[in-house]
């Protein structure tokens, strides 16, 4: 798969190394854009002060529907000296959700962090044989980088951590091809769901990383509710859970089924805290969720804020912000009282 | 309107109650702004109230200044009028905080000192560091896009600023953003409230991302024997594996300021991770020293405190001048230059992020006409490299003869005023102040 760097910019795109590095918008510092009236801008540049709005910071993640970004100036970070990758794997979600949560307490924050549920590590222990524990019920996978000191010194720290709150393994990759093969699984896992079902949802949300355990217990119930199974790979760091709604494409009611799962796990979403997109977007599909997220007056703010980089709405029409009856004005928020006074 | 204005105290009287309202010449000192004091001096308690207050602003056509500690105010134009001034001092709760997720959610009035209270015991903090921040109000620094020397590490207010509730120029109380670190839904309208001056909503509460306490840290003085050395250091460095917090380079006035060895300049330099990796980090600085012909050395404890203060002076013409790594070195002698030109014996102090490019000049109150002349000789050589020269802090009458920020790209102004127009077309919130007028 590859993407380019101006999909990323579109979507403020993020991944799993913005724990510590942050998603697309904190490396942009410029970009060219054309306007929904055809005007070319520049916005931003080289140089990291800049006088007036932030608009770089607003075109970023806009969905192309302010205009064509045509060209973006990053800034660029320096590679580390030294990379460290750990594989811990636990018998219970739970604990290794406590371990995410003990390893950033202790003032780690690692370049990626990601745990998968029971039903992926079965998925891909009988795919591609990455070799996790059998009665592993979550793995995560904690790489760290930087200065060679710092990294030894925090992986030791992770390592122990881990074992405290009751590892069943815990792997550190000596070399490059260990880390490779620690990394192996989680590459994987999107392919490796094929073995339990034909098809899947896939979904991107947000919970406060607190709520991780939470959460997962919530999924299963969904999951139960709705008799459809979930698998989960996600950015534990972040809380960015990106769960897979599985289903057979080829009977008609299951695609139902998911779906309806799919829309309550983005309502447990809000519910926690969270939202309803943490890297991928809203696009056409979660234009229709915004509203669990923000009131009318917000999306009103943000209907006009479109309207002024494309009055006439031209630029990827029907893309992230949802359709509304009244069209046109839509999302009239209420007005503030004023109190019974003789003033006007 | 002056057949409005004893109604429009009742009604503000009203929403406030009348011991917080201060109307015509009863009100005080602490509400002027620029000197000029305002029709209505208004102290809020709540989000509700400003909503009220603003709705009300808009109806009559008022100007409204939304004002935190005081400490920003002499940053922009003066306001082209100032009928209400709001004082957010009273929004001083925290409204939720999550140390597990690092995250919480304060009102804008909350110092970032009180902020620090209540995060050092949970070994967080907020990696913002403007001089003399403690005293000031989260929401002035996230209007005024306050930095300080962390921003090297951390960012600025744009990196960690995840949510944002603001209350629009007609009163409507607006939210944007987020309460957790990583979201990408609706477009991202947190960006345009930093640095806005709250010229397109008054800020009301902020979800911020927080980050831990480093272990260990500690902080290295490499002298130069002029700034070109001291710009190749940086450089080396930014081409090294080393990851430092602060990089922050100093012209003699300034080293003199913070009470460190004299030498014409120097790279302050922090770090801050592991015990062991604080350690091999400053050997590695020991190595990158000698190869300018300098030697590291440790500066005596309360460095940065003492950096800040000496970059806030209690009267004084701060410029920023933004410019690239790769010429700072150049900068400083051309900002010396000017200097020298237009106010004889005068010796600006300057430090700043080398890495950023971003400068601070501190100049001793001069005639308008000076400064004038210094920011149109500095505006001229940084302008073909994208560069920029901003009057940060001024007296009134500096500010009238210079215009503090500059000048902004064709296009990109002509969306700014946009913007402006679409969320402001009654021009209520802080008029004039911001860039071209805006």
């Amino acid at each position: 798969m590859v993407s380019s760097i101006g999909g990323n910019v579109s979507t403020n795109a993020g991944g799993p190394h913005c724990l510590k590095y942050g998603i697309t918008t904190n490396h942009v510092l410029g970009l060219e854009l054309v306007t929904g009236t055809g005007e070319l801008v520049t916005l931003g540049g080289k140089v990291a002060d800049r006088q007036g709005y932030d608009l770089t910071g607003v075109v970023v993640g806009s969905e192309g529907t302010f205009g064509l970004v045509t060209a973006i100036t990053v800034r660029l970070v320096h590679a580390a000296q030294a990379v460290k990758t750990i594989l811990a794997s636990f018998t219970d979600i739970e604990d290794a959700s406590e371990a995410v949560s003990a390893i950033i307490a202790a003032g780690i924050i690692p370049a990626a962090l990601e745990m998968l549920d029971e039903l992926m590590i079965r998925a891909i222990n009988e795919g591609t044989g990455a070799g996790y524990p059998k009665d592993a019920a979550a793995v995560l996978l904690i790489e760290l980088d930087g200065p060679a000191a710092e990294v030894e010194a925090q992986g030791e720290r992770a390592a122990r951590i881990c074992w405290e709150r009751g590892a069943l393994e815990v792997r550190v990759a000596k070399d490059n091809d260990e880390r490779a093969l620690l990394w192996k699984g989680r590459k994987e896992a999107a392919g490796a769901v094929g073995r339990l079902a034909p098809t899947y949802l896939l979904q991107d949300a947000v919970v406060p990383r607190s709520k991780l355990p939470a959460i997962m217990r919530e999924l299963r119930e969904i999951g139960v509710r709705h008799g459809v199974q979930i698998a989960n790979v996600f950015h534990a760091g972040d809380g960015n859970l990106h769960p897979l709604i599985l289903y057979d494409d080829r009977i008609p009611e299951e695609l139902e089924r998911a779906k309806a799962a799919n829309e309550e796990l983005l309502h447990a979403c809000i519910e926690m805290g969270g939202t309803i997109t943490g890297e991928h977007g809203v696009g056409l599909d979660k234009a229709k969720n915004l509203p669990l997220q923000y009131a009318d007056a917000d999306l009103n703010f943000m209907y006009r804020l479109r309207g002024v980089f494309d009055p006439d709405r031209l630029m990827n029409p029907g893309k992230l912000l949802p359709a509304h009856p009244a069209c046109g004005e839509g999302f009239h928020p209420p007005r503030p009282r004023l109190p019974q006074g003789a003033w006007i | 309107m002056g057949a409005v204005t004893g109604s429009v105290g009742e009604t503000l009287a009203a929403i406030v109650g009348a011991s917080r309202m201060q109307e015509g010449a009863a009100v005080d000192g602490t509400f002027a702004v620029d000197g000029v004091l305002p029709r209505w001096g208004v102290r809020v308690q709540t989000l509700e109230h400003v909503s009220r207050v603003l709705a009300l602003a808009w109806e009559a056509g008022l100007a409204v200044v939304p004002r935190g500690s005081g400490a920003g105010q002499e940053l922009g134009a003066p306001p082209s009028n100032v009928d209400i001034v709001l004082d957010l001092r009273g929004l001083d709760q925290v409204v939720e905080y999550n140390p597990d997720d690092l995250t919480i959610t304060v009102q804008a009035g909350v110092t970032a000192g009180a902020l620090t209270a209540r995060l050092v015991p949970r070994r967080q903090f907020l990696p913002l560091d403007p001089p003399a921040a403690e005293a000031r109000t989260l929401g002035g620094i996230t209007a005024t896009n306050a930095t300080g020397p962390l921003r090297l590490r951390y960012g600025t207010m744009r990196d960690l600023l995840l949510g944002v509730k603001f209350i629009q120029a007609d009163g409507v109380v607006t939210w944007g953003g987020a309460r957790v670190v990583k979201s990408v839904s609706g477009y991202d309208v947190p960006k345009l409230m930093v640095g806005a001056l709250g010229s397109l909503g008054v800020i009301g509460e902020l979800t911020l991302r927080l980050h831990p306490l480093p272990d260990a840290e500690q902080t290295w003085l490499i002298p130069c024997r002029d700034a070109a050395t001291a710009q190749e250091f940086v450089l080396r460095l930014l081409d090294s594996t080393v990851q430092p917090s602060r990089v922050e380079l100093l012209n003699a006035p300034a080293l003199a300021a913070c009470g460190a060895p004299g030498s014409a300049a120097a790279v302050a330099v922090s770090v801050g991770t592991a015990e062991a990796a604080v350690k091999a980090q400053g050997e590695a600085l020991g190595g990158l020293g000698r190869a300018v012909g300098s030697a590291a050395a440790r500066p005596a404890q309360g460095f940065w405190s003492r950096y800040a203060a000496a970059l806030v002076p209690a009267q004084c013409v701060e410029l920023g001048v933004a410019t690239l790594a790769s010429k700072v070195g150049e900068a400083i002698g051309e900002i010396e230059r000017a200097v020298a030109a237009s106010l004889s014996g005068v010796a600006p102090t300057i430090g700043g992020s080398a890495p950023l490019g971003s400068l601070r000049v501190v100049l001793p109150p001069a005639e308008p006409a000076r400064v004038k002349s210094i920011v149109e000789r500095l505006r001229a050589a940084h302008a073909p490299a994208g560069g920029g020269v901003t009057v940060r802090r001024a007296p009134r009458d500096v500010r009238v003869a210079v215009d503090p920020w500059g000048p902004v790209e064709t296009g990109a102004f002509a969306l700014m005023r946009s913007l402006k127009e679409e969320f402001d077309a009654r021009r209520v919130l802080n008029p004039g102040r911001f860039v071209g007028g805006l």
